[in-house]
């Protein structure tokens, strides 16, 4: 690893100071459990690496039930995962991140280092997107709002400025009538999800007509994809099991999978068509049953 | 300046400690050559085998993926930090008489590992034992004997025989 | 290739001397062994206070690191070091030329590989040179600013390609990139075909596998003066590097001191052979006149070191209408990768124990290991065995389901039975057994997994199936090459009467050092606290050949026993004269040596010892044993014929696992159903043979069975790290019961045999007959993915609708 100068402020203030002195030359570190193997590696050689990892006024959760869930961008993973406030709120989130590598990586590792490493197989954002979260980015000149679903630009890209920190994830309160979940195809516990589906259901009360779907794949592009003619597919009908089939295989054709060591694109595909009915069945299940 | 040693002031197993380290120093790198606790293993160095967890603040962390100045002002225990004096810490006394370690390579990470789950969960069920072991690879001891030496070491911990 | 064929002198194949077996004493009689015995070493290994090769440190000591090729073949054309010479902070440089032209190899006919590549590298990131510099960072730095340039060279990355016609040789002088071939034949095996009821054949695939230890090679090494070399190496058979190094650095052996650390677990190859940091840190410390150590990166490791050999095995079978099974004939096609290493001796592993654990009347095979531009393949934990193990139990399966006979029924059939004592079962090729437990290994695992009540269950339930599949395996123990595997052991007893246990051989995880221990405790007739055991230091500790080939219980076990008696001996001697009687009436118990007829005629032993350390001004008892079992009891294996004995004596094993397949996505999982039962003669510690077995079973065997491989690009390695690599973890792992299964075997100490090489081979077949009988699929190429499990269904799908 090359030499770096280093940086720890204390205040976001004092941070985005400094990023907005080095721009392209700075490097934000939180968790760095993505960032210290590419920098071993020799990928990536910032000259200076600004470490916000003490930033301990970004690592928190709230919510109420008007504005909904709000996360520091340095809360941790294990954070999230064991929150009893999430656990009740959005078990999702909890469900996703006790899949997330081991907890070593996930103690230390922040869901804000893990969003703007943009790795398109990565399972927190796909899960954030059906949860239809935003992201606060803030420069020293002033704040704006990204929805999770606009981020990702490319592999490893996110739309982020040199100058800019991601500061807070705000997840809007879970609507009425809705399910969530999200699995992944893992050989072992804690891999990168082979491919990976989050999946919102939202019925009509009354009828179970599904009024609203929103479907994320994990692995199945260079950016989490939402499959949007699958949600298309179900979208004001009622869900059953050929549905669910139907849907899959729509999401299947929208995806361009990667082929790498672990599985070629045509497995991929075959996955994808699995896991968005799986998983598309288990939020129907919690939306009917009003699981948060 | 790029390459100049910044101060790190770090506490370990108990004792605080003033030292100059590069600002790419890896935690592992500082424990293991300039405070001599080698029993912190260097396995992969690229957090894919877990041999270098240590408790930091409480909680297991990969020595080697974190910097070590991101640890100043922390407290971290090492293996070495276990022990009080002669008396072996019960989840170690339970990986001895259990017969669980064999080349030894993956113990120290092993039962920090298990330390840090067992402070947090007293009472973990086998999933949650089998979780934490996930982090930390071995080549030889098929895993069994670990997991049921973490129970034993639990039940011990709880007042039980 | 007659020249380059492994020779090994053909002997007569004596009958064996059972008449002399080492088991001196009955179970009931016994105080230390064949009780759980905590491990010796286990106090220092919880407490992080053993050290290992990357933990010691020397004054002065520089780093080192090697420069690697960019290219798996090509010309070496020229080197310039000088940029690299003048960083600030190298103190030395070497290159292939300083090693003036030595070369090595695991035998003297195959002495082809150089410590740093001269003129031809030959497989990707192969090194060409290193540096020692005051640290890591600038020792790396100045492996960049070495340039060389390369004239790239096609080349060849399996087998097939290799065997071409006109295809590149990886070594000018070896036609057809052929590393090693056999031709064995037994019996005949045309006429047992022509009168067999079924004949199948199919082909098998097993893996490119890493050995899977955590620990990467490292090494420190200095010269405390000109012409003495002092190497701490991570080396589980710590005598290769000291011949080598002899060799390499024109040394008399009583001027090379191999201290031997704790090891990280060796598994055959790398750690029990040499790696370019093994000269080079050597050369570096002579170069630079200081100590000089080196780590490997996981990276290296995993892109550099030695490998287990991918296989194709073709298998073709003959059995009679009830399933027993009348020939066998293989070929096997390896890949043995850039460099000869331990081919021969891998290769002739598939072939020599195909008459166990099943009778088997007509054999015949074919083996070609072929060289390729690829790190070197050698040998790993179930050595040479586990591949052609794999095929035969997996085809037994296919063979009973096409004569519907029930799998447990088929091994029950075919299985060797336990020779009678006093009885000898010789094989077709000269393998002699004095026991065999194979079909009581059978049995009990059938029971244990409730295999009657199971068979009839369902097997799918939802989207998920579930299988048990069954396998048995073999494993030579006491490996009998040569001379080299003889070995030896010192009991020094010290005057206030604790005693020493000077042994050349290496426990690497494997729990040897506990059971030497303990051996030496219960011949003497005092504890295992009362043993303190002095590890390998070359310049100090007999020789020994070290962790490999399953020798280190039986054969050093029996050095020690030796040494022990011999000890023991001394001092009855001198207990004898004050009682009045002969020694051989005496003997030692819970440390008091008493008169046998007459017990309270007794002394206790710490007086004892003081007597007979002060009989004599300046009197030492020092026990000296060998052990002569790896050479003489039996004839030597040959290698050109398959004929003879390669082990002492040979363990068995039976496993039965269940497994649950994805009907949907392929993936399958290992349950808790998991039992093994393992004849390794007399369990001399029965919780390190139960860890042994298990994780035999898992790391290597399923490991192969469901998750690794190396996968390669024209010599690349496209999955150079531990996740990518899927070595196995502990939420997979299967809590596998083990059963032991006693056969007291006379050629082993207390009746002993290996543990736990023989799991290794049966983890494969087991795991894939259960993918079978969960979901009707047969995985012929290992590993069973879960995009090749998910196609395999497929197939089998789209079939059934025709």
């Amino acid at each position: 690893m090359k030499d770096f100068e280093y940086v720890a402020p204390v205040m976001a203030e004092e941070a985005l100071s400094l990023l907005s002195q080095y721009k392209e030359e700075a490097k934000i570190i939180a968790g760095g459990q993505s960032m210290l193997v590419v920098m071993r590696q020799g990928l990536l050689a910032p000259e200076v690496v600004v470490d916000v990892k003490g930033i301990t006024a970004l690592d928190y959760m709230t919510y109420d039930e008007r504005e909904g869930l709000k996360i520091g961008a340095l809360t941790t993973h294990r954070a999230i995962e064991t929150s009893p406030l999430i656990q009740k709120q959005f078990r999702v989130l909890s469900e996703m991140e006790r899949n997330l590598a081991t907890i070593q990586t996930r103690n230390w590792g922040t869901i804000g280092g893990n969003l703007c490493h943009g790795d398109p197989a990565g399972d927190p954002a796909p899960v954030l997107i059906v949860l239809g979260a935003m992201l606060k980015l803030r420069k020293l000149t002033g704040e704006r709002i990204v929805a999770m679903e606009d981020f990702s630009r490319d592999i490893l890209e996110v739309d982020l400025e040199p100058s800019e920190m991601l500061i807070e994830i705000q997840v809007p309160p879970p609507r009425p009538h809705t399910g969530t979940a999200h699995e992944k195809l893992m050989v072992m516990q804690g891999d990168a999800g082979i491919v990976g589906a989050a999946v919102s259901i939202t019925l009509k009360p009354g009828n179970g007509i599904c009024e609203d779907a929103r479907i994320v794949l994990s692995n199945a592009a260079s950016i989490p994809l939402r499959a949007k003619e699958a949600e298309r597919c179900l979208a004001g009908r009622a869900i059953d099991g050929d549905l669910l089939t139907e849907a899959g295989e729509v999401a299947s054709k929208e995806a361009s999978p990667p082929s790498d060591v672990h599985a070629s694109e045509e497995y991929r595909r075959e996955m994808i068509k699995v896991f968005v009915k799986r998983v598309a069945n288990k939020a129907l299940e919690r939306a009917k049953l009003e699981v948060r | 300046m790029k390459g100049e040693p910044k101060e790190l002031k770090i506490t370990v197993n108990g004792k605080t400690y003033e030292l100059k380290v590069k600002a790419k120093a890896l935690l592992s790198d500082v424990l293991r050559k300039d405070l001599k606790l080698t029993g912190v293993k260097r396995g992969c160095l690229e957090s894919t085998c877990g041999v270098c967890t240590v408790i930091l603040d409480g909680k297991a962390v990969r020595s080697c993926s974190i910097l070590a100045l991101q640890a100043n002002g922390h407290e971290v225990t090492t293996i070495e930090g276990l022990a009080q004096g002669d008396k072996l810490h019960p989840i170690q006394q339970a990986f001895i008489d259990h017969g669980a370690i064999e080349c030894g390579f993956c113990i120290p990470g092993r039962v920090m590992m298990a330390k840090a789950l067992l402070d947090e969960n007293p009472n973990p069920t086998r999933e949650e034992v089998r979780l934490a072991m996930q982090g930390v690879l071995c080549a030889d001891a098929g895993y069994v004997k670990q997991i049921e030496a973490v129970e034993i070491a639990a039940e011990k911990m709880r007042g039980g025989e | 290739m007659a020249e380059k064929k492994q020779k090994v002198k053909k002997q007569k194949t004596k009958k064996p001397d059972i008449a002399k077996p080492t088991v001196i004493l009955k179970e009931e009689e016994l105080s230390v062994i064949g009780k759980p015995i905590p491990r010796v070493d286990a106090r220092l290994k919880v407490t992080g206070e053993a050290k290992y090769a990357a933990d010691m440190e020397a004054a002065d000591m520089l780093w080192g690191a090697i420069k690697r090729s960019p290219h798996p073949h090509a010309r070496i054309l020229h080197i310039d070091t000088s940029k690299a010479e003048r960083l600030p902070g190298v103190k030395a440089v070497v290159t292939g030329k300083d090693f003036g032209g030595f070369k090595w190899g695991w035998s003297r006919e195959t002495r082809d590989e150089e410590p740093l590549a001269t003129a031809k590298v030959r497989y990707l990131y192969e090194g060409v040179a290193a540096v020692a510099a005051i640290d890591e960072d600038i020792a790396e730095e100045a492996c960049d600013l070495i340039e060389v340039e390369y004239e790239p060279l096609p080349g060849v990355f399996d087998p097939f390609e290799a065997m071409k016609e006109g295809a590149p040789l990886v070594h000018e002088d070896r036609k057809g990139n052929i590393c090693v071939e056999y031709h064995w034949n037994f019996g005949d095996v045309e006429k047992a075909f022509a009168e067999s009821y079924l004949v199948r054949e199919d082909t098998f695939q097993t893996p490119r596998m890493a050995k899977g230890y955590i620990e990467p090679p490292a090494v420190l090494a200095y010269w405390p003066d000109s012409t003495h070399l002092t190497v701490i190496p991570a080396k589980g058979s710590p005598y290769f590097p000291y011949r080598i190094l002899s060799n390499c650095f024109n040394l008399p052996l009583s001027n090379v001191r191999i201290i031997q650390p704790f090891v990280g677990a060796d598994f055959g190859g790398t750690k029990n052979d040499m790696v370019s940091c093994d000269f080079s840190a050597p050369m570096l410390a002579k170069k630079s006149g200081k100590p000089v150590k080196i780590v490997y990166t996981q990276f290296e490791e995993l892109t550099t070191c030695l490998r287990r050999h991918p296989m194709w095995v073709t298998m073709k079978t003959g059995v009679t209408k009830d399933g027993r099974l009348k020939a066998i004939q293989n070929k096997v096609i390896s890949d043995g990768g850039a460099y000869t290493r331990m081919s021969p001796l891998s290769n002739f592993l598939t072939g020599i124990c195909m008459a166990l654990p099943y009778k088997l009347p007509n054999f015949k095979t074919e083996m070609h290991c072929y060289f390729t531009n690829n790190p070197s393949s050698a040998a790993m934990r179930g050595h040479g065995i586990y591949h052609t193990r794999f095929a035969g139990d997996v085809q037994m399966d296919m063979i009973a389901e096409e004569l519907g006979i029930d799998p447990v029924e088929m091994r029950l059939r075919n299985a060797i039975e336990n020779p009678k004592p006093g009885k000898i079962y010789e094989t077709i090729n000269k393998l002699h057994l004095a026991t065999c437990g194979v079909e009581e290994c059978v049995e009990k695992v059938a029971e244990a997994i409730r295999w009657e009540e199971k068979k009839k269950d369902e097997r799918v339930r939802g989207s998920r199936a579930y299988g048990i599949g069954f396998a048995c395996g073999t494993y030579l123990s006491g490996t009998k090459l040569s001379g080299h595997n003889a070995c030896a052991a010192m009991v020094r007893i010290c005057e206030d009467g604790s005693v020493n246990y000077i042994t050349g051989a290496s426990d690497v995880g494997q729990g040897s050092d506990t059971v030497m221990c303990a051996m030496v405790a219960e011949v003497l007739g005092i504890g295992l606290e009362d043993i303190d055991i002095k590890r390998v230091d070359t310049a100090h500790t007999p020789v020994d050949p070290g962790s490999y080939g399953s020798r280190v219980t039986v054969l050093a076990g029996e050095a020690a026993i030796n040494a022990a008696k011999d000890a023991k001996r001394a001092l009855l001697e001198v207990a004898a004269k004050e009682f009045g009687v002969k020694p051989e009436e005496m003997d030692i118990k819970n440390k008091r040596a008493f008169v046998k007829a007459n017990p309270e005629m007794s002394i206790p032993w710490a007086r004892l010892v003081r007597m007979a350390c002060y009989t004599t001004p300046g009197m030492v008892i020092i026990g000296r044993g060998q052990s002569s079992r790896g050479i003489s009891t039996y004839g030597l294996a040959d290698f050109t014929t398959g004929i003879g004995d390669i082990g002492t004596n040979y363990s068995f094993t039976a496993q039965a696992q269940e497994v649950e397949v994805d009907l949907e996505t392929g993936v399958v999982k290992c349950t808790d159903n998991s039992v093994i039962a393992h004849d390794c003669g007399f369990p001399l510690n029965p919780p390190a043979v139960d860890t042994q077995v298990v994780g035999g079973a898992y790391h290597p065997g399923v490991g192969a069975a469901l998750y690794c491989e190396f996968k390669m690009d024209k010599g690349l390695t496209l999955n150079p790290n531990l996740v990518d690599y899927k070595l196995p973890r502990a939420y997979e792992a299967p809590m596998t019961q083990v059963i032991h299964v006693i056969t007291n075997d006379p050629f082993g100490p207390f009746g002993a045999k290996e543990a736990s090489e023989g799991s290794t081979c049966t983890a494969p077949p087991a795991v894939i007959n259960a993918i079978h009988d969960a979901a009707g699929v047969w995985i012929k190429d290992l590993p069973a993915k879960p995009e090749k499990v998910f196609w395999a269904l497929k197939e089998k799908r789209e079939k059934g609708k025709k």
